[in-house]
């Protein structure tokens, strides 16, 4: 090959590498404005999203969420942790149980939620805790064991609206009937660019998650 | 209309930034073209830099939590950084490609 056509093809291959470049570019650069200046994230939201059905049940399951090796809660394991609490308080299930592993050598995030509850005047007998699970999967198998062998069947399971659709079936599947009780972060309704880039972030979190647990099987 | 302000805010300075250009430091009108093809250009490798990278973190916590007893979070793999440095790695590559006349 000539020293002319080798340059001719790398012109070529540079055209065409700068081309597709650009079209990603212009691809990214739409996406990122439908993102933070349209509903589009709050549309996708709600389609992901489980309206609640908080009816009595016999034991109300809050899911972990996150905590720092020293014991402090995560925004969203504490509103997740509040939200349980209020609904126990309304009388809609008497058992609560708290679940979260620790992170390090810190406390676990169950621990650190029934101590919560428990100074918040919630008697310690009703509360129990699971801090062995790391993902919602194993949230579903140890939580059912603990629960199945009190002889429960009927739960109110609290998590975010959008990891609900995954945490029920994997409940469900471990023979529970669940009622769903979500909680939010970040209201679905919310309209300023940064908080829509952050809903957008958690819908994209969680399609991951689903498309992950579909190829393992677990839905 | 306050969601907007922002879009408002940068069009103005991006408006002023023209007429400046233009006016005072004598930049060609047709140069904005390829200028913005050239955004478009270090966007768009780091879009590829993203996906690379969130693959390869994916799969290397899916092969973490094989080889480990400990958990490991999927999570990790979509850290609020990733982005920027993607949008690092993009541009880093694309100027040493420009600069190496490549």
């Amino acid at each position: 090959m000539s020293d002319s056509s080798f340059d001719t093809m790398q012109g070529r291959n540079r055209m065409g590498w700068t081309r597709i470049c650009r079209l990603f570019g212009l691809a990214a650069v739409v996406i990122f404005f439908a993102t933070a200046f349209t509903p589009l994230p709050n549309l996708l939201s709600r389609w992901l999203g489980t309206p609640a059905r908080l009816n009595p049940a016999e034991a109300i399951v809050v899911l972990g969420a996150g905590v720092q090796p020293d014991g402090v809660l995560g925004d969203t394991s504490l509103r997740r942790a509040l939200h349980g609490m209020v609904l126990h308080r309304k009388g809609l299930a008497s058992l609560l149980l708290f679940s979260g592993p620790g992170r390090g050598e810190g406390p676990a995030e169950a621990e650190v939620r029934a101590e919560l509850a428990r100074t918040l005047g919630i008697s310690p007998e009703v509360i129990l805790t699971e801090s062995e699970a790391g993902t919602t999967r194993e949230e579903a198998v140890n939580s059912g064991a603990l629960l199945q062998a009190r002889g429960i069947r009927r739960i109110l399971l609290v998590t975010d609206s959008h990891h609900m659709v995954r945490a029920q079936r994997l409940f469900q599947h471990a023979d529970f009937e669940v009622l769903p009780a979500p909680t939010d972060e970040l209201s679905s309704r919310i309209s300023d660019p940064e908080g829509r880039l952050q809903l957008m972030r958690r819908v994209l979190n969680e399609l991951l998650a689903r498309l992950y647990y579909r190829v393992a099987g677990y839905l | 209309m306050e969601q907007f302000f922002i879009l408002v805010l940068v069009g103005l300075t991006s408006a002023g930034a023209y007429v400046l250009g233009l006016s005072v430091l004598g930049l060609s009108r047709r140069g904005i073209r390829k200028a913005v093809g050239k955004m478009l250009e270090c966007f768009g490798i780091s879009l590829v830099f993203f996906v690379i990278n969130l693959a390869t973190g994916v799969i290397a916590i899916l092969l973490a939590r094989a080889a480990m007893r400990g958990f490991v979070s999927l999570y990790m793999a979509t850290d609020v950084t990733l982005p920027v440095l993607s949008l690092l790695q993009g541009l880093t590559f694309q100027w040493w490609r420009d600069l190496s006349g490549s």
